[in-house]
């Protein structure tokens, strides 16, 4: 599995990682998805994700990059 | 504005390739990138669309033609730097089709660089499409926006010199070297030098995709799970670090790694 920011959260994102190729393989791919089934791994994944990503002082350079997409979005539609 | 474009086709269903797509990191193409992430992963009700945001940290080296009009304290030696992508993702696996886009998150102000693909299953597409073939289509946007913040923040101490005429000693010497650049020519030898780069990348894309697919095939998700340990020992050398990370499962293709 690919390796996270984090080492710290490499474990569990290899747990989530796991749920979700198994979810999506077999469930999303064959058209019976009601819900995602690994949202509570994606969460505790998140937390601490998020934990890394605010000491690393780059959490705020992604909201903006999120933010802005949807802006440059729409410029490059009208070109 | 540049745009490079190309074309490509998998000899595999829709469904192999999308998962290959979030497997895909890493493979022996992708060695530059160090970390994925997901950022963000919803599951739309109504559309039954699947949004996936991730982010990548990839190894980079700025090439020499840019790193010549960089101020040297923006990157380490040798134009040697890592930077972020971030990558966003709609899979509709009823209508067959999804589409990604990857942009940079660091020098936007020198080079903006977004890859958009769009993958679309050809079963379903046209009269005359075989069983097992997706098509992706790769669109790769480079604006430079080098020297637009400076002219801006000089029009604006233009005005305000207008205004009060104190002196401005300081700003005279930080527009000397910019003063020195012609932004135009800058801009588009910046797109030129991102546009070439980027043919050579999205054929490497293309080919670790490839890799990623036949070890599907061969093996199914273990199969890429173990050829993606077996990269990471190769690059890496085995040396304990990732020992943490694959402690489960690691039985016979262990030991042939680290011979």
């Amino acid at each position: 599995m690919s390796a996270s920011l984090a080492p710290e959260c490499n474990e569990i994102k290899e747990r989530y990682d796991t749920c979700f190729l198994k979810w999506y393989s077999e469930k999303y791919l064959r058209g019976n998805s009601a819900q995602d089934e690994c949202a509570g791994l994606f969460k505790q994944y998140r937390s601490c994700l998020n934990k890394a990503l605010k000491e690393k002082g780059i959490d705020q350079m992604i909201e903006e990059a999120r933010e802005t997409t949807a802006e440059t979005d729409a410029e490059h539609l009208k070109r | 504005m540049k745009i490079y474009s190309s074309s490509t086709e998998y000899n595999y269903s829709f469904p192999t390739v999308t998962l290959a797509y979030f497997l895909r990191y890493p493979n022996p193409y992708s060695t530059h990138v160090m970390s994925t992430d997901v950022l963000d992963r919803h599951l739309d009700p109504l559309t039954n669309r699947l949004h996936t945001v991730r982010l990548h940290l990839k190894r980079s080296k700025v090439p020499a033609g840019i790193l010549a009009f960089l101020p040297k304290d923006w990157v380490g030696p040798g134009g040697k730097n890592s930077s972020f992508v971030l990558e966003k993702t709609t899979v509709d696996v009823k209508e067959g089709w999804m589409k990604t886009e990857s942009r940079n998150m660091e020098w936007t102000g020198v080079l903006s660089v977004v890859e958009q693909q769009l993958y679309k299953d050809m079963s379903v597409a046209e009269i005359g499409a075989r069983d097992k073939a997706t098509a992706c289509k790769t669109t790769v946007t480079f604006v430079s926006r080098f020297g637009e913040k400076i002219r801006r923040r000089r029009k604006m101490r233009a005005e305000a010199r207008e205004q009060d005429a104190a002196n401005d000693d300081d700003t005279t010497e930080k527009q000397g070297f910019f003063a020195r650049l012609k932004n135009a020519s800058v801009q588009s030898t910046i797109e030129l030098l991102g546009q070439k780069r980027s043919a050579q990348s999205v054929t490497n894309g293309a080919e670790g995709m490839r890799v990623v697919l036949s070890r599907l095939r061969e093996g199914g998700i273990r199969g890429v799970l173990d050829g993606m340990r077996h990269d990471r020992m190769t690059l890496m050398g085995d040396d304990g670090l990732w020992q943490d990370v694959w402690r489960q499962g690691q039985s016979e293709s262990s030991k042939k790694d680290s011979d």
